[in-house]
């Protein structure tokens, strides 16, 4: 048996029953904040942005000079969140990491569900979002093409891209528990998982194959994750505006996404492993592991920040000494800006003591800290940088609207609706993959595991 | 059709002996298996070949190329000058290149695997349910009827704690 296991020794029978369990079995506490977050999504997201469609963009906070706001904050902040699931899930997979196996199916579907609610902003930002298929890339009668040396192309490709393979990559790792599901359940949920899971038997040529197509999607995974926020950080770092133009945006971008993303996984798991009663799966030594990549993140993070404002003051040019003072020193931001380097530098530093990392409560509240310093350093590029331009007189303040803080507010009610509704229809811990770190049952010791 | 006997086993080693040992006698065997056992059965039945590794190099290539015709190609139908910028750019083309290699690679891969595995595959074949729980399944085919007897003795022998006789569709 494996002596590297993150999890105490199951029958692998009670694996199949419990994963099923928490598919099939519903308590009331579920329903209720189902119906919750759907009247979130409906109140908060769904009214708001009907009022913003009918009446137009003026219902928002923006106005000259600055026509980017708490939307593409919102963008950034979620396309982050979804980038630790599968790209942790690819790289640990790569490495043979024991402890990916029970978390990376919850994290592959946060990846999933937070792409979709960033791509909605987009829709949201439109103000128009009926004329999004100006936007596509096809032959059409208005003779308008694309422009490929916009980085808000670049953009379109990446992220359609990484939804794409993401998806795949949830699904294809999938097959085999849609498989174990189909054999322990019965009526309409049988014939849905008679289809999802493709006639897999579990041979060893499927299995071969499977591990096959899984390693190369891994590595396509990888660097395509690395270059999407790369991306998004190109649709700021290619303009002239101060505070927006800097080069080190990509990696700041790409360590920023995987950090808030590895929050995203901590806060997530906590509340997977008490709602559906999974201790025995996603156990302490998890929340140690992603403890420590948590401060490992925070102290890269950190630098980076600290080269920004180094690079920044020691340039000593009006436009980006008055973008770092109105960041740092010109409240509210002042107030935001030193909360985030509170949430996100201090607080992780207390992940160093191993009773912390395996503490549920300290991990929570560090890891939903991280979360909003990650949200506030995304609304702070924006808010800070645009209405803050070359010239004094066209300087204006961007205060969000209520409509834009409500459909942000949303943004969380949906991602909540969406995942909430992920673990009931589809496995949410791997089957097969917990069965692995459990060990393969040999009679003899001759064994690998 | 001669029916297939299906043994199934609570040990990974029992059956592996047993297929290596059957599989020496001639007889097609496969195995269902809760889990992958890649080391496992290559160690005992040898290494398969990995062809879709040629799929996933296909799909990466034509990506790449698409992504270059695309961008070049619509820079050249449709015009856009911008203010002394090259018509043709070398950076993003090359950028939505690697974006639809890596698309493009996934997809191949995709249809790799669906070749490669034979699924989906939704008529009715050997198997028992018990191999996707905690039993190992070790599937014996092309037996003749006189030699029923003989296989299923040595199945049991390497410790199957069932043997199943299963008619093939």
């Amino acid at each position: 048996m494996g002596s590297d296991r993150t999890i105490e020794q199951i029958p692998y029978e009670d694996v199949n029953a419990d994963v099923v369990r928490t598919m099939t079995e519903t308590g009331r506490l579920y329903y209720i904040f189902l119906f919750l977050s759907m009247a979130g999504v409906v109140v908060l997201w769904g009214l708001p942005w009907a009022y913003q469609i009918y009446t137009g963009q003026g219902v928002t906070g923006l106005q000259t000079p600055a026509f980017w706001g708490i939307y593409l904050a919102n963008f950034i902040f979620w396309i982050g969140i979804s980038h630790s699931g599968t790209l942790l899930s690819a790289i640990l997979f790569i490495t043979q990491t024991p402890w990916r196996r029970s978390i990376y199916r919850s994290a592959e579907a946060m990846t999933f569900f937070s792409v979709m609610t960033a791509s909605i902003f987009v829709f949201v930002h439109m103000g128009r979002p009926w004329n999004f298929y100006w936007t596509v890339p096809y032959p059409n009668q208005r003779g308008l093409w694309l422009n490929f040396m916009s980085p808000l192309m670049f953009d379109v490709f990446a992220i359609s891209t990484y939804a794409t393979s993401s998806m795949i990559f949830l699904y294809f790792g999938s097959i085999p528990d849609l498989a174990a599901v189909r054999d322990r359940v019965k009526g309409w949920r049988k014939e849905v998982y008679t289809v999802l899971s493709l006639g897999w038997r579990g041979t060893d040529a499927e299995w071969h194959w499977l591990t096959k197509a899984y390693t190369f999607f891994a590595v396509f995974i990888i660097p395509l994750a690395v270059s999407v926020h790369s991306i998004v950080s190109w649709d700021f770092a290619l303009s002239k505006v101060p505070g927006l133009s800097k080069t080190i945006f990509a990696p700041y971008f790409v360590v920023g996404a995987i950090y808030s993303g590895s929050a995203g996984i901590v806060t997530l798991m906590i509340f997977l492993r008490r709602g559906l009663k999974i201790e025995k799966y996603i156990t302490k030594t998890h929340f140690d592991k992603l403890g420590m990549l948590l401060v490992v993140m925070s102290l890269i993070w950190s630098y980076i920040n600290v080269v920004e404002v180094f690079t920044g003051w020691y340039a000593d040019t009006s436009f980006e000494t008055e973008s770092l003072r109105y960041r740092m020193f010109t409240p509210p931001f002042s107030y935001m800006y030193w909360l985030m380097i509170f949430t996100n530098t201090v607080m992780p530093l207390f992940l160093i003591f191993r009773k912390v990392r395996r503490s549920m409560a300290p991990a929570l509240i560090i890891s939903l800290g991280i979360n909003v310093g990650m949200w506030i350093e995304r609304y702070l590029i924006i808010a800070t940088s645009l209405p803050r331009k070359f010239h004094p007189y066209m300087w204006n303040d961007y205060i969000p609207s209520l409509v834009e803080i409500s459909i942000t507010l949303g943004s969380f009610c949906f991602f909540t609706m969406m995942f909430l509704m992920f673990v009931k229809l589809w496995p949410s811990v791997s089957i097969y993959e917990v069965k692995e770190d459990i060990g393969i049952p040999f009679r003899t010791k001759k064994g690998h595991h | 059709m001669n029916p297939v006997l299906l043994g199934l086993y609570k040990y990974v080693d029992d059956m592996i002996d047993a297929a290596g040992r059957l599989r020496d006698s001639g007889y097609e065997v496969s195995i269902l298996s809760p889990i992958p056992l890649g080391h496992e059965i290559e160690e005992a039945l040898g290494e398969p070949k990995n062809h879709i590794r040629y799929f996933t190099f296909a799909g990466a290539i034509c990506g790449f190329f698409f992504g270059i015709i695309f961008t070049l190609g619509t820079a050249a139908m449709y015009v856009l000058p911008r203010g002394g910028r090259p018509i043709f750019s070398a950076t993003p083309t090359l950028l939505i290149s690697y974006e639809t290699s890596i698309l493009i690679g996934v997809f191949f891969t995709l249809i790799g695997f669906f070749l490669m595995a034979r699924l989906p595959y939704y008529k009715k074949r050997v198997y028992d349910p018990e191999v996707n729980v905690d039993s190992f399944g070790l599937l014996v085919d092309g037996i003749r009827e006189d030699k029923y007897g003989e296989v299923e003795r040595v199945l049991k022998e390497h410790g199957a704690k069932e043997v199943k006789r299963l008619e093939k569709e």
